[in-house]
């Protein structure tokens, strides 16, 4: 089977400055991989070149089997879904309508919205503006958003730091999901320890380098 | 979603952000009609010069405000929400002709209040046939301007000096559609025909749309 | 370097030249001494509109392979072109003020078009020092490049249109009329502007590589946090 995530020697520059050097990755369907390593070694760098939105200065890679470097990844975007640090909606629009206008841009049934945002158990409050929820709200729109939108590569970027423990599980049901449905999860966070709990492969980086995988 | 659907969606998000924020209508506005009564207050009052300048300084202050409108969206989309937008699968283009087209719809509005404004407050003399002229010039005004805008917004994105430098970069550029626009209603006045001004700010809003299309992946790149 | 330094030297005689033909042909018998200005004057706008048009090719380039050499090239041009279409416009008014006593003359659309491109590229500039990554900054001033050598045509034919409306004629003299010896020194300075201009460029496209390179061997973001020194805590 084609493997969803594949880097070959990947390095990346930002500022002037590499950020990433000389790293192998690869995910196949139905794993879960984990990225840990202290501040600024680059993560968060690796998480944005595998959405597809950074691209790679020395090395080679695919993503969905598109090569990282052409156009070719602006078929396969919407096929990849990411947490990131700060929530991406905005803020003048209620919960629902961000939703909505993720359902829409998606391409995604907007009947479904009601029903994900009861899973998400955000039904009652859906009519907040998103600048007046608290972040743990931002957070649940945006696990609706990837369970609407059904993407095969589930990037989690310290996607749980700040939460409690609900909505701390229903990201875990999002990374169990997509598993099951044959995608792969890649998950970040600092916490080496919580990720070898949840993750097959756990990856190292320090100093923008693979200093090993467990 | 198709092209036009991602299009229209975002144009309508857009509005509707700025309907809430309410920012061109309740701060913009205000400030350049404060700036209408400036000129006549400087001159002296002397009704003869103040009804010719009229136009003139609709004009110009038209392009002065008309940049703080066209870049106010642009300043409130985060890197957080042009990365959800990618990985929506929205087509860089119509990023761009949904941008362009919510601007030019708040810079229109901000535009015919203004110079309904400038009418009662200069007293202009306007020959017959005069508010279509001034209707059509307005539309294509606002339609390159937002343009230019959008592209200028998409280049400065995320800087902390960004409107200073936007105005920078729009206001040379905007030249031809300000000539066109002013010389349309000056010809008028004079008997002149309108068709080659009208023409050349066609071309202008033509040529923009052909680039910002042109270059919609670079420009969705533009902050990475 | 050194190829450098002959570039500059190679300049500075053919500077000499033109200077010598500049002071040394007939002056113009209207004009009187001012008229030497030209030779100063034209060569400028001409390397501006060069300068200009070799940013526009880079940026194009850039868009097109995406390596940082037709960045540094778009860019060094850009700044020299801002230079000399200074010195152009400068060098015209000064002129425009003593041969017709005005510093501006609203009915040549080439003057105004010039200092439409003096703004648009200062702007470029002031872009490029608002952006610190490197890709980033070629990415967003090649952009700009391309929608300025679309907009500048549009700029110039727009003034043209508003002279034939208002009926301004320029008042600048015909080049054709001009003595041959004077013709003769100012396309030698033309072509020692034109000398000057490659070594302008040759020296800023060695010190925009300079600088790519002294920022690739500072320390990486994560190597310069050092582990804390926890039993010093309570010291502090």
């Amino acid at each position: 089977m084609d493997p969803l995530v594949h880097l070959e020697d990947a390095g990346v520059s930002l500022g002037g400055k590499p950020v990433l050097r000389h790293v192998d990755f690869e995910l196949q369907p139905g794993q879960v991989v984990g990225i840990a390593g202290p501040n600024g070694s680059g993560k968060t760098t690796l998480i944005r070149v595998l959405t597809t939105l950074l691209r790679i200065g020395e090395g080679a890679g695919s993503v969905l089997g598109a090569d990282i470097n052409s156009d070719q990844v602006f078929g396969v975007r919407s096929s990849i879904g990411m947490i990131g640090h700060t929530p991406a909606l905005i803020g003048e629009l209620t919960l629902l309508e961000n939703l909505v206008h993720i359902a829409r841009l998606g391409g995604v049934a907007e009947e479904r919205v009601d029903s994900v945002l009861e899973v998400v158990g955000l039904d009652e409050a859906s009519d907040r503006r998103a600048d007046a929820s608290s972040f743990g709200m931002r957070r649940r729109i945006e696990v609706a958003h990837l369970l609407l939108s059904k993407p095969r590569l589930v990037l989690l970027d310290e996607a749980t730091s700040g939460l409690d423990d609900s909505a701390r599980e229903l990201i875990n049901a999002l990374r169990d999901r997509t598993v099951m449905d044959g995608g792969g999860v890649v998950m970040v966070s600092h916490d080496q320890k919580q990720l070898a709990e949840t993750c097959e492969e756990v990856m190292v980086l320090t100093s923008g380098r693979v200093e090993s995988v467990q | 979603m198709s092209f036009w659907g991602q299009t229209f969606e975002i144009t309508r998000v857009d509005l509707r952000v700025e309907r809430r924020l309410g920012d061109t209508l309740r701060i913009v506005l205000p400030f350049a009609v404060v700036a209408l009564m400036v000129f006549p207050l400087s001159l002296g009052i002397e009704l003869a010069v103040i009804s010719r300048i009229g136009p003139a300084v609709f004009w110009a202050l038209g392009i002065l405000f008309g940049m703080q409108v066209a870049l106010r969206q642009s300043v409130a989309d985060t890197q957080e929400r042009r990365d959800l937008h990618a990985l929506l699968g929205v087509d860089p283009a119509a990023r761009f002709v949904g941008r362009m087209m919510s601007g030019s719809v708040l810079m229109l509005a901000f535009l015919v209040v203004l110079f309904i404004a400038m009418v009662l407050l200069y007293g202009p003399i306007l020959p017959s046939g005069s508010w279509s002229t001034v209707l059509i010039a307005t539309v294509l005004f606002s339609l390159g301007l937002a343009e230019l805008g959008t592209l200028a917004g998409e280049v400065t994105a995320g800087l902390r000096n960004r409107i200073a430098l936007a105005s920078l970069i729009v206001a040379p550029l905007a030249l031809p559609l300000v000539i066109g626009a002013s010389q349309s209603l000056e010809a008028l006045s004079r008997g002149a025909g309108i068709l080659p001004w009208i023409l050349l700010m066609l071309a202008t809003d033509l040529a923009l749309a052909v680039v910002g299309v042109g270059l919609a992946r670079p420009l969705e790149e533009a902050t990475r | 370097m050194t190829r450098i330094r002959v570039l500059f030297g190679v300049a500075a005689a053919a500077m000499a030249v033109g200077l010598w033909f500049a002071l040394t042909a007939p002056p113009d018998s209207l004009q009187g001494e001012y008229s030497r200005i030209i030779n100063v004057h034209v060569p400028s706008l001409w390397l501006a509109f060069l300068a200009f048009g070799v940013t526009a090719l880079g940026s194009i380039l850039w868009l097109w392979k995406k390596t940082q050499r037709w960045d540094r090239l778009a860019s060094a041009s850009a700044e020299v072109g801002v230079l000399f279409t200074g010195i152009g416009l400068f060098s015209g008014m000064v002129w425009g003020n003593a041969v017709w006593g005005r510093a501006w003359d609203w009915g040549d659309p080439r003057l105004s078009t010039t200092a439409v491109m003096f703004f648009v590229y200062l702007g470029y500039i002031a872009l490029r020092n608002a952006v610190d990554d490197p890709v980033v900054k070629a990415r967003r001033s090649a952009i700009l490049g391309v929608v300025a050598v679309v907009q500048v045509p549009l700029v110039y034919f727009s003034v043209n249109l508003f002279r034939t409306l208002h009926q301004t004629q320029s008042i600048r003299p015909d080049g054709s009329t001009m003595p041959s010896e004077m013709l003769f020194a100012m396309l030698v300075n033309v072509v020692a502007f034109t000398i000057l201009y490659v070594a302008l460029m040759a020296a800023r496209i060695d010190v925009a590589r300079a600088e790519e390179t002294t920022r690739k061997t500072e320390l990486l973001a994560g190597d310069a946090v050092k582990p804390p020194k926890l039993s010093e805590v309570k010291d502090v």
